[in-house]
């Protein structure tokens, strides 16, 4: 009998070793998941084109379609969609193309299922907070920029461009902390939530990323301030 | 910088190279042949004592075989670095490969292990988990057979257990052997033996070489495979012809398909799992047991026909078949006395 419970995520598995994926159906279905199995690139693009899902766990050796074809093409359409890379390859350049394809997170074989767990519900959060939070803001302008959050394209001056979900994520947390002060722990908290593999270094790389593209002058901002010792400031002086 | 090492890099590179060189070439020849019109024309007016004599072609001679020599040269350097480059791209496509064969199996043993371990598991569910859990088990122990067995080989340290036998029966009793294992219905595979001889072979090692022919035929075949074997002899050789349903080769592929580390890719069955060593193996086992396998095919979709050749076993005449023997016999008696 199909599971048609709405409340329960969704959540698509591209995977083409059969046994694993066997076991983390298993998993899935046994944490209140409902999961549908791609085995390969084109199958995993139907799945897509058909059904909604809340979360994509993505392998990267695959038949037809590579892991990162297939993230990028979801990007494409859906700038929001969380997706996880998990995957037999370990090496530092496949890491960064993944994570700069459209990756939220990337897991390497052999990997504890407590941790994978931990990450999807960390993913699943995110999400619905993300959801929440833009529901009542989907556009917020400050100065000369415009930041659209549902489909995280932004605008400034001179340029038009389009955000990454971890930093659309990063600058709404900034903006429903305005005035006040916020910590870069308190930023992994929230925005990383918790992720060991993030450094607060990692938090001020994209602080200044940030601040070039809403910055006039982003050697001396003016929205996203630096306290230091303590944090950061987001602040919208009255024009 | 990784661009650097592509190979349009060297082969601009290699081009570029050879421009200047047959640049220079011309410009020399040029000036040589110019200046001597010149002096022709002019050299008495100008000194009479210039001679032209036939020595003074030597050093122009000499010089453009020099050039030449080092034209070929680079040519042999870029030709030997492009089939390193090759064999590197090979080589780490063999690492990823390697690396996936290994870690998939072991992560779904890991999963499965914690599973059972931290869940309630059903008496079926876990019946499922560890029938798959032996089925990535047996994957793992056949990738660490066939890189180790490689090794010994390669590294000329195996000694095998040589028996004598009659071709037909044991071959046939080998395919049997590998179509159960590989859970073939008996419909699927025909062995005829037309006849048959004597031969000296490691069964263990012949076993891996049908296993890998029908692992593949398997893997490599879109419909229900079929399997024909066919053993013939004759006063030399016997003669093991094995021709499989498969999606075929083609002849480019048919060239490199014992090559170690080589794979097909065909878009009907994109998901052939490997890491490009078994039919490398089974190359080397027949060629050290004094054989050879070849391969053809009719072209795409006509499946596959790999002929082995095994030297007849004949105490008097088959000087390297009676050194295995004799190998083979020491390392028994080595094995014996450890024990």
């Amino acid at each position: 009998m199909p599971d048609t419970n709405p409340t329960k995520k969704r959540i698509l598995l591209v995977e083409d070793e059969e046994s694993l994926a066997v076991g983390l159906e298993y998993n899935f279905t046994e944490e209140g998941y409902k999961i549908n199995w791609a085995k390969d690139g084109r199958e995993a693009l139907k799945f897509i084109e058909e059904n909604s899902y809340d979360l994509i766990i993505l392998d990267i050796m695959l038949p037809y379609l590579n892991g990162f074809e297939i993230a990028a093409k979801v990007r494409e359409t859906d700038p929001q969609m969380p997706i996880l890379i998990l995957t037999a390859r370990t090496s530092a350049g496949d890491k960064v193309k993944g994570l700069e394809t459209g990756a939220d997170d990337y897991l390497t074989k052999p990997f504890h299922l407590k941790e994978l767990l931990l990450r999807i519900k960390g993913m699943l959060k995110r999400r619905e907070w993300y959801k929440d939070t833009t529901s009542d803001l989907s556009v917020y302008t400050f100065g000369k920029n415009e930041i659209n959050f549902e489909n995280l394209k932004c605008k400034n001056d001179n340029d038009e461009f389009t955000l990454t979900p971890r930093e659309a994520m990063l600058m709404k947390y900034l903006i429903n902390s305005k005035d006040r002060i916020v910590s870069r722990k308190e930023l992994i908290e929230k925005v990383w939530d918790m992720n060991p593999e993030i450094e607060t270094r990692t938090v001020d790389n994209f602080i200044v990323r940030l601040r070039k593209y809403f910055e006039t002058d982003p050697s001396n901002p003016s929205f996203i301030k630096s306290v230091r010792g303590a944090g950061y400031l987001f602040s919208v002086k009255p024009e | 910088m990784k661009k650097r090492h592509s190979l349009l890099y060297h082969i601009i590179v290699f081009v570029v190279a050879q421009l200047v060189w047959l640049s220079l070439l011309g410009l020399w020849i040029y000036w040589y042949v110019y200046n001597y019109i010149v002096f022709e024309k002019v050299g008495d007016q100008v000194s009479p004592y210039i001679s032209y004599d036939i020595t003074n072609v030597v050093p122009f001679v000499i010089g453009l075989v020099l050039l030449i020599g080092l034209s070929f040269t680079t040519s042999v350097i870029f030709r030997n670095l492009n089939v390193q480059l090759r064999l590197t791209k090979l080589y780490d496509n063999f690492i990823g490969n390697v690396t996936h064969e290994l870690k998939s199996p072991l992560s779904s043993i890991q999963l499965h292990l914690e599973t059972l371990k931290t869940r309630d598991v059903s008496p079926e569910k876990s019946n499922e988990f560890i029938n798959l859990m032996m089925k990535d088990a047996h994957r793992l122990r056949n990738l660490i057979d066939s890189i180790l067995g490689l090794m010994a080989i390669e590294q000329k340290r195996l000694v095998y257990d040589l028996e004598i036998c009659d071709a037909g029966t044991m071959i046939k009793q080998i395919i049997t052997e590998s179509t159960e294992q590989f859970h073939l219905s008996t419909d699927a595979y025909n062995v005829e033996i037309i006849s048959s001889s004597e031969i000296a072979i490691d069964k263990d090692s012949i076993k891996i070489v049908f296993d890998n022919l029908v692992d593949n035929a398997i893997k490599y075949s879109v419909n229900d495979v079929k399997i024909k074997m066919k053993i013939n002899s004759n006063t030399k050789k016997i003669i093991v012809d094995f021709v499989d349903n498969g999606i075929g080769l083609l002849p480019k592929e048919q060239k490199k398909i014992f090559n170690k580390f080589y794979r097909i890719y065909n878009p009907d069955i994109p998901n052939v799992k490997g890491t490009g060593l078994g039919l490398y193996w089974v190359k080397e086992i027949i060629k050290s047991h004094g054989g050879k396998i070849s391969v053809s095919s009719e072209g795409k979709d006509k499946g596959s026909r790999f002929t082995i050749e095994l030297p007849v076993y004949k105490p008097a005449e088959n000087r390297y078949v009676n050194k295995l023997l004799k190998n083979s016999r020491k390392q028994k008696q080595k094995v014996t006395a450890d024990a």
